[in-house]
C-alpha cells in the first residue's frame, strides 16, 4: 500500500562530507528495488534517510502522499535490517523478535503467536532460546529479518544483509528472500554492492555512485543499456569491454574505426550520431555478446586481434584478447581451441553495442534524450 | 549467562604454573597482613609478632566491639550501630551520586560530538590525578563561598561529605562508563528507535542492560570510596564513621589493640565481599562480548 518517493534529497554531514546529492527515486507498491553501488557511494545514507535516522539537508521524502521528511523513525512503520544486523545482545532470539511488538503493547499471547509465525517462516524456530552470540552469521541475519518483518512494516529496508555470508549460503538465501518478498508484498529497498545479487533479486535497480543516482531501470535495461561507462563497468562478470573508436563516413554509410579497423556503426545509432555530429566515441560491448572466429572474412562486422590469455571457467572459457594494445574479454564455448598469441577475429554483436561520449562518459542515447 | 570464561587456549601448562606462583609470591605480604589482623581479632593478645603462643582464642573483642566499648575496662561507650549507619549513609550516598552522574556524563562523552569534547576528557583525567587531601581546603572554601554561614555546612554535613567525596570519584567513573558505552554500536540504538521505542525506553531497555557490568563496577567503587574515606568525613561530618572511629582509637592511650583489630576486620568486610563479587563481574564482562 505504500509508495516511497524521494524528491531532490541531499544529505550533507556535519563534517562537510556529502553523503548523497539530489536523489530522486520512486519505489512502487510491492516493488523490490535494489540500490546498487560501490563502497562509500551513499547506499546506507539513502536507507537511513528513508528510515528517518538521518534527516535530509534538503529535499522531501513521501510515503504515499504523506510527507514523512520530519517524522521520527518510530512513526514511519518501517522494518530495517542493518548492515551488521544490530541484534540486541542481551536478549534471547525470542525477545529480540518480540521487542517491536512489546513496544506496541500487544497482549503477550498475540506476541507469542506472531513471533512463532515469523520464526517459522524464516526457519529459526529452534533458535528462539539462544542469545545472538550463540548463532552463526546466517542465523543472526535471519533473526534480524524476522525482527524487521514481525511488525508487518509498510516498507522493508535491507542494508547489505547477505554481505557477511559465504558465497554458497548467499545464493540460496537470495532466492528465499526474493520469494518471501513477493509472498508478503512489502515495498522493499535492498542495498547491495553485489551486482549479481541486484540482477538476481530486484524488480528494478537504482545504480548509485559518489552519492548520485546514475540510472534506474529493470535489471534488463540497466544491464543492456547502461547509461554511463560506470554502470556498464559495474554490472556484469566480467564487465562490459570499453574501447575508443572514431566515427567515419564513407559513401553515405557510417563506420566506427576500432584499433585501425572499420566496423559498421550500429543501425539504431545512425540518427543519433548524425544529429549529434559525434566523431570520437567509446565503444562498449559485453563479453557474452562477442563472438570469436578463427579468422576474419571481410564483413565489416569484426576486428582482428590476438589471444592474450584463456581463462577456463568451467562452463565456458573467457578469452582475453589484445585489440591494438587494449585488452578486451569475450566468453566462448569450451569447444573452441585457442592458443596464446594466436590471431583471432572478434565480432561484437552490432545491435548490442553501446556508444558513449568519451568526455562525459554518458551513453549517446542518454545525451540525445537530455537535449530534447 | 553461563558461557564461562573464554580465552585463547594457547598458553602452555608450564607458563600458567609460573604465572600463578609469581602472583602468589607477590601477594604473600598482603595475605599475611590481613590474616594476622583477622587472627588478632579473635585473640587476647596481638599475634603480629608471629609468635604462636600469643594466640589465645576468645570472642571477647567482638563482643566488646558490638557493645561499642573502646577499652576493656571503663572507657567511653559509643553506639556502634549509629556509626555503622553513618558510614552506610556516606558510602551509599557517594555510590548513588557517582553512578548517576558518571553514567550520564559517560554517555554524553561517548555519544555526543560536542566541541571541546577531547579537552573535557583530558581535564577529567587531570582531575583524577589530584589526591583528595590536596583539595579538601579548597572545597571547604568553596562551600563557604556559596553558603551564608559556617552553620549551614554543619547542619547538612552528610550532604557536603557526599558531594565532595563523589566529585573526586566522578572523573574515573565517567571514563569507565564511556568505555562501556563506546562498545555499543550506534546501529543497536537505531534499531530500537526504528522498532518504535522512545529515547527513554531505548536507554532503559537497550543501553542500560548492555552497560550493567559497568554500572555495577562504578557503584562498587563509589561505595568503597565513601566507606573508606577519612579526610572528608573528618573535615565536614559532625558525626563519626567507622573509618574515623577506628583511626581515633588506634592512637588513644586507653586503646586495646585486639579490640581495634576486631573493628578493623569488620571494617574490611565490604571490601572483601565486593572483591569476590567484582571477580564474578569481570568474568561476566569478558564472557558476554558482542559478536558480529
Ligand atoms: N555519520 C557520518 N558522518 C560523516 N560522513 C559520513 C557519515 N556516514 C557516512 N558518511 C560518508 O558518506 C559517504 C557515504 O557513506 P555510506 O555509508 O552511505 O556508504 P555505503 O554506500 O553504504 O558504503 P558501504 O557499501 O561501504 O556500506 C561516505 O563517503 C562516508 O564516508
Ligand atoms: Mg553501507
Amino acid at each position: 500500500m505504500v509508495v516511497v518517493r524521494l524528491m531532490n534529497v541531499t544529505k550533507v554531514f556535519r563534517t562537510g562530507v556529502v553523503g548523497v546529492k539530489d536523489i530522486n527515486l520512486t519505489v512502487n507498491h510491492k516493488e523490490f528495488m535494489a540500490l546498487l553501488g560501490p563502497s562509500g557511494s551513499g547506499k546506507s545514507t539513502t536507507l537511513y534517510l528513508i528510515a528517518g535516522i538521518y534527516r535530509p539537508s534538503s529535499g522531501k521524502i513521501f510515503f504515499d502522499d504523506r510527507d514523512v521528511t520530519n517524522l521520527p523513525p518510530k512513526d514511519r512503520n518501517i522494518g530495517l535490517v542493518f548492515q551488521n544486523w544490530a541484534l540486541y545482545p542481551h536478549m534471547r532470539v525470542y525477545d529480540n523478535i518480540a521487542f517491536p511488538l512489546r513496544i506496541k503493547k500487544l497482549p503477550e499471547n498475540e506476541i507469542r503467536k506472531k513471533v512463532l509465525e515469523t520464526a517459522k517462516m524464516l526457519r529459526i524456530e529452534k533458535l528462539l532460546n539462544r542469545y545472538p552470540w550463540q548463532l552463526s552469521g546466517g542465523q543472526q541475519q535471519r533473526v534480524a529479518i524476522a525482527r524487521a518483518l514481525v511488525k508487518e512494516p509498510d516498507v522493508l529496508l535491507l542494508d547489505e544483509p547477505l554481505s557477511n555470508l559465504d558465497a554458497q549460503l548467499r545464493i540460496s538465501v537470495r532466492a528465499e528472500l526474493k520469494r518471501l518478498q513477493k509472498k508478503l508484498g512489502i515495498t522493499t529497498i535492498y542495498v547491495t554492492h553485489d551486482q549479481a545479487e541486484a540482477l538476481a533479486m530486484a524488480d528494478r535497480i537504482a545504480v548509485i555512485n559518489n552519492g548520485r543516482i546514475i540510472q534506474i531501470g529493470t535489471p534488463e535495461q540497466v544491464y543492456t543499456k547502461p547509461a554511463t561507462v560506470f554502470v556498464g563497468g559495474f554490472l556484469g562478470n566480467p564487465p562490459m569491454n570499453f574501447i575508443e573508436g572514431e566515427i567515419v563516413e564513407e559513401k553515405g554509410k557510417l563506420y566506427i574505426v576500432i584499433a585501425g579497423q572499420k566496423i559498421f556503426a550500429p543501425a539504431h545509432y545512425e540518427p543519433i550520431i548524425r544529429r549529434g555530429g559525434w566523431r570520437k566515441v567509446v565503444v562498449g560491448f559485453r563479453p557474452e555478446d562477442t563472438m570469436i572466429l578463427p579468422e576474419c572474412r571481410d564483413r565489416n562486422e569484426c576486428v582482428k586481434g590476438r589471444v592474450y590469455a584463456v581463462e577456463p571457467m568451467g562452463r565456458e572459457y573467457i578469452v582475453v584478447a589484445d585489440l591494438g594494445g587494449e585488452l578486451v574479454k569475450a566468453i566462448v564455448p569450451r569447444t573452441l581451441v585457442l592458443t596464446d598469441d594466436q590471431e583471432i577475429c572478434l565480432c561484437p554483436s552490432l545491435e548490442k553495442i553501446v556508444l558513449f561520449d568519451p568526455k562525459t562518459e554518458k551513453s549517446l542515447e542518454v545525451l540525445a534524450a537530455e537535449k530534447e | 549467562m553461563s558461557a564461562g570464561l573464554r580465552d585463547i587456549e594457547l598458553r602452555s601448562r608450564k607458563t600458567e604454573i609460573l604465572i600463578v606462583v609469581t602472583v602468589l609470591v607477590f601477594s604473600i605480604p598482603l595475605i599475611l597482613g590481613y590474616s594476622l589482623l583477622i587472627l588478632s581479632s579473635f585473640s587476647k593478645e596481638m599475634v603480629t609478632n608471629l609468635n604462636p603462643r600469643d594466640f589465645i582464642p576468645t570472642l571477647r573483642n567482638w563482643i566488646l566491639f558490638f557493645e561499642g566499648r573502646t577499652a576493656v575496662f571503663g572507657g567511653i561507650r559509643v553506639n556502634i550501630w549509629h556509626i555503622v549507619l553513618n558510614t552506610l549513609i556516606v558510602a551509599l550516598g557517594v555510590s548513588f551520586l557517582v553512578t548517576l552522574v558518571g553514567s550520564m556524563t559517560g554517555y554524553a562523552v561517548s555519544r555526543l560530538r560536542f566541541s571541546g569534547r577531547k579537552k573535557f576528557m583530558a581535564l577529567l583525567m587531570l582531575l583524577h590525578a589530584f589526591p583528595g587531601s590536596v583539595m579538601v581546603v579548597g572545597i571547604y572554601f568553596l562551600y563557604l563561598m556559596f553558603l551564608p554561614s559556617y552553620q549551614m555546612v554543619r547542619l547538612y554535613s552528610f550532604f557536603f561529605v557526599i558531594v565532595a567525596r563523589a566529585s573526586l570519584e566522578i572523573p574515573m567513573a565517567t571514563w569507565l562508563m564511556k568505555g562501556f558505552f563506546d562498545m555499543i554500536p550506534w546501529e543497536v540504538e537505531w534499531a530500537a528507535l526504528v522498532d518504535g521505542a522512545s529515547r527513554l525506553r531505548v536507554w532503559r531497555k537497550i543501553i542500560l542492560p548492555m552497560v550493567k557490568p559497568g554500572v555495577a563496577a562504578v557503584m562498587l567503587f563509589g561505595f568503597l570510596a565513601g566507606w573508606m574515606d577519612i579526610i572528608y568525613v573528618r573535615t565536614f561530618l559532625v558525626d563519626q564513621t567507622l573509618a574515623t572511629w577506628i583511626e581515633s582509637n588506634i592512637n588513644a592511650e586507653y586503646s586495646y589493640l585486639p579490640l581495634v583489630a576486631a573493628a578493623g576486620t569488620f571494617y574490611l568486610l565490604p571490601t572483601i565481599i565486593f572483591f569476590l563479587l567484582a571477580q564474578r563481574l569481570i568474568f561476566t564482562i569478558s564472557a558476554t562480548g558482542v559478536k558480529g
